[in-house]
């Protein structure tokens, strides 16, 4: 029996030359009307001057955009495609994979739910006593910190590393590699230099930061002294990671070392596909850079900002590794998240496995509502 | 959880506690090492079953780093055992602290359980295991053989367990063949620079200190992110305390309060001392590791903590001379026999595993454990070579005589340990007021209690 499946259909094309409200204009207008729209098609044109403009399907010589050309981009609804043929047979090829990820995902995440309505040390016999864990775990004062401080995670791993990727990568790309005769070069060092907390293993990496940001002997506070006494200033040498007051504070400093080069590569790889020719448009009507970075960069690349927006949120909330090197959660609670606090009942000797299990199962619920809600707003996008 | 590698002498000092490693040493338990029990030959006695060992492998798993003083003592007992026991190989696995500490209940109840194995003491680790039938009952052995003898009742209380898994009473699940302890590490050249002499009651202790303060030195390296901070609050409790006030706190044999003279007392002056500069505040942001480098760097006079550092300093201190005292003052000090072997249900080869505890409790192999910076429990002292370790010795069975080991703050309860490290913290730098401190760990330590229905 032949398959259907379907599909939607996106085209982009050059449009050039619109003019407005269908006054005196040089050359022809472009009729939009000419494009034969797609079903259900909707419409949006990329200008230098204004947002992107969404175009009725059917409008005739809507115009806007003068002197150059634009970029319009069609996607029509869904329809019913007839499957490839190339398409028949390819389940045996995902039989593996599923296997996988049935034995590796599906089947824990189910004994992980079921182990958290039971009190169990891990050992034998698991008693059941319902939502018990979770009760005792909404009053508990850790878990409502280590989601406070999830919260902080998020800023320092997603918000600020894609505000400042974002302008990085722009500036990288737009700029150093224009204007300096060597700037591919620069800029190829500059990703890769950024790029590198990426690839060193957290462990170490946390080590060493752990060492740098030592009270007593560590080389920030040696080099903050020394900053001291050149200037005959207070020493703002101090116990980062030791004092309550700043040790969150810290730790997301790190995080978005951490953190920026995953950004900046993923966008300096969506801005390959910005046309340059759009962007010296822009110029030449005028469009300053921050004008050209909001308008047309930011949009044309909007579905690499949702994909890292959504895989550093996924990060964030379950970030683990580097807390556990600098921190462990301290001092006090101060830097506890939820997956070192469920590290902890599971692993830190209090033998409550259940109760661990009740954390790592909320984690799971929001993560993968989280998740849910950005596909939808990403799929609602049209771009 | 202290994450260090457990080794004495190795790597760096770990903790020691029901959560932590802790590699020490082995100390002579009363009798002493010197009037140890009477010497055996090296090899030990093969068992019936032992001699027909052709083709037999006895697997053995434990955490000490090879250089230090237990890994060098188990080396040696490894060689003897394959002497006196030919046809038989020892499949030995060096395993990480961490490693054992969260995957021996897994392991123990497979079919993958090693024949015998390094294990944590305490009621929330080997106790439990032993309370869910994972351990084997070694009391007729450990009779039979006399390891009831070489170890004193004070040693012995971390090798036995209830049916509850509290220890100190019920049967042998485990043995140790080493002590540890913990005491004043102090550095001879600073003390002498700053006209410091060892000080013998508290008052002197404080009085050194407040000498070192003056001359712009922090007198204590203290690791206030991991465990060295809360033995030392323990330490300063035990200052007031009693057998009583330790029996009930950490067998359960009497109710705690937390509010009471000893914990108080712990607390409040524990924030004197960082008040009056003792310890730094810089302390929450240092590991043990941080810790002891520091001492080993000359950068701290003093530092207290335990006997497993004591092998290391041996071999990585050349620059100046130091010693070690006990706490001024105190009669208890945190401390307990070492870790146990011991052997779990599923071993298909527990009398190979019995000979092999025997050995390492044999007086050479336990001289070797001494000279190596461990406190032996069963050592020829005649051969104990080295004056520091002969110190260390002496102090230990001082402690042992006085009945004075007192275990650790974090045993009682499963998970204490980060309870304990986050609160000692919000002592040190001053985030939270003692009483309130104090109120947030008796809140686990009831609850364990009452889980316990005793």
């Amino acid at each position: 029996m032949r398959s259907r499946s379907r599909t939607r259909i996106t085209r982009t094309r050059w449009v050039r030359n619109a003019c407005v409200g269908g006054g005196p204009c040089s050359p022809a207008p472009f009729e939009l009307a000419a494009l034969a729209p797609l079903p259900c098609c909707r419409r949006y044109i990329y200008s230098t001057q204004g947002t992107v403009q969404y175009v009725r399907p059917q409008a005739a010589a809507h115009t806007f955009f003068v002197h150059h050309r634009a970029l319009l981009v069609e996607r029509g609804c869904s329809v019913a495609r007839k499957a490839s043929t190339l398409n028949k047979g390819y389940w045996p090829f995902l039989v593996p994979g599923l296997i996988l990820f049935i034995f590796i995902i599906i089947l824990p995440l189910l004994m992980n739910i079921g182990i958290s309505f039971t009190n169990w040390n891990g050992i034998r016999n698991p008693k059941f006593i319902g939502f018990e864990n979770y009760i005792r775990l909404f009053q508990d004062k850790a878990f409502w910190a280590s989601f406070r401080n999830n919260l902080a995670m998020i800023v320092a791993m997603t918000i600020v590393p894609t505000i400042v990727g974002l302008f990085l990568a722009t500036f990288l790309f737009d700029y150093i590699a224009r204007v300096f005769k060597r700037g591919k070069g620069i800029t190829s060092f500059f990703r890769a230099g950024f790029y590198l907390p990426q690839i060193l293993p957290v462990a170490i990496a946390g080590v060493v930061w752990g060492w740098i940001l030592q009270p007593g002997t560590g080389v920030l506070n040696w080099l903050l002294d020394g900053l001291a006494k050149a200037t005959n200033t207070t020493s703002l040498a101090h116990n980062w990671l030791g004092d309550a007051s700043t040790a969150l504070g810290t730790v997301m400093v790190i995080m978005i070392w951490f953190q920026i080069g995953y950004p900046l590569v993923i966008f300096m790889a969506g801005l390959q596909r910005v046309d340059p020719e759009l962007l010296e448009a822009a110029s030449i009507d005028g469009a300053t850079w921050l004008q050209r970075f909001y308008y047309i960069t930011i949009r044309i690349i909007q579905p690499e900002i949702f994909v890292v927006v959504l895989t550093t949120v996924i990060a964030a909330l379950k970030v683990f590794g580097p807390i556990f090197v600098l921190t462990r959660g301290g001092p006090g609670n101060a830097t506890l998240v939820p997956s070192y606090f469920a590290y902890q009942n599971f692993f830190g000797g209090t033998n409550r496995v259940g109760y661990g299990a009740s954390i790592a199962t909320i984690m799971t619920i929001i993560i993968v509502i989280l998740t849910i809600v950005f596909i939808k707003m990403q799929s609602k996008e049209n771009i | 959880m202290a994450f260090s590698i457990a080794a004495c002498g190795g790597g760096a000092a770990t903790q020691p506690t029901a959560v932590a490693p802790q590699p020490t040493t082995a100390a002579a338990a009363e009798p002493t090492a010197a009037t140890a029990a009477e010497p055996t030959t090296a090899a030990a006695e093969p068992t019936a079953a032992a001699t027909t060992g052709e083709g037999r492998v006895l697997r053995l798993w434990h955490y000490e780093s090879p250089q230090g003083a237990m890994g060098a003592a188990w080396a040696e007992a490894i060689k003897q055992f394959e002497a006196s026991h030919p046809g038989v190989k020892v499949e030995f696995e060096q395993k990480g602290f961490e490693q054992i500490r969260q995957t021996a209940n897994m392991v123990l109840n497979s079919d993958q359980a090693p024949d015998v194995m390094e294990y944590n003491k305490g009621n929330a680790t080997a106790g439990l295991l032993a309370s869910q039938g994972l351990l084997t009952d070694m009391t007729d052995e450990a009779t039979k053989r006399g390891w009831d003898k070489i170890l004193s009742p004070s040693l012995q209380t971390t090798s036995l367990y209830d049916d509850k898994g509290v220890m100190g009473s019920g049967k042998w699940y485990g043995v140790t063949n080493y002590g540890e302890y913990v005491m004043v590490y102090y550095n001879k050249a600073m003390f002498e620079k700053y006209g410091v002499t060892v000080p013998t009651t508290f008052d002197e202790f404080e009085a050194a200190m407040d000498t070192f303060v003056k001359a712009g030195v922090t007198p204590l390296a203290v690791g206030g992110a991991e465990y060295p901070a809360q033995q030392i609050f323990y330490t300063l409790a035990l200052s007031k305390a009693n057998r009583d006030f330790v029996n009930a706190y950490e067998l359960y044999q009497g109710d705690v309060d937390f509010k009471g003279p000893e914990f108080t007392y712990g607390a409040e002056r524990l924030v004197d001392w960082v008040q009056k500069g003792y310890i730094s505040k810089d302390a929450t942001g240092m590991k043990a590791e941080d810790m002891g480098v520091a001492f080993e760097n000359g950068t701290y006079p003093m530092m207290i903590s335990g006997s497993w550092w004591y092998g290391r300093f041996m071999t990585e201190i050349k620059g100046f001379e130091w010693g070690t005292f006990l706490f001024p003052g105190n009669k208890l000090h945190p401390g307990s026999g070492g870790n146990l072997w011991v052997i779990p249900e599923n071993s298909k080869n527990k009398d190979l595993a019995y000979d092999f505890i025997e050995i390492t409790l044999k007086q050479d192999i336990q001289t070797i454990l001494g000279n190596a910076g461990g406190v032996p429990i069963n050592a020829d002292v005649s051969k104990i070579t080295d004056p520091k370790v002969k110190e260390l010795i002496q102090n230990f069975d001082t402690v042992v005589k006085s009945d004075g080991l007192a275990f650790y703050p974090d045993w009682p309860v499963p998970g204490y340990y980060d309870t304990l490290v986050a609160g000692v913290q919000e002592l040190l730098s001053g985030a939270k007021a003692p009483a309130e401190v104090l109120d947030e760990i008796a809140i686990p330590y009831k609850d364990n209690k009452d889980a316990m229905g005793s």
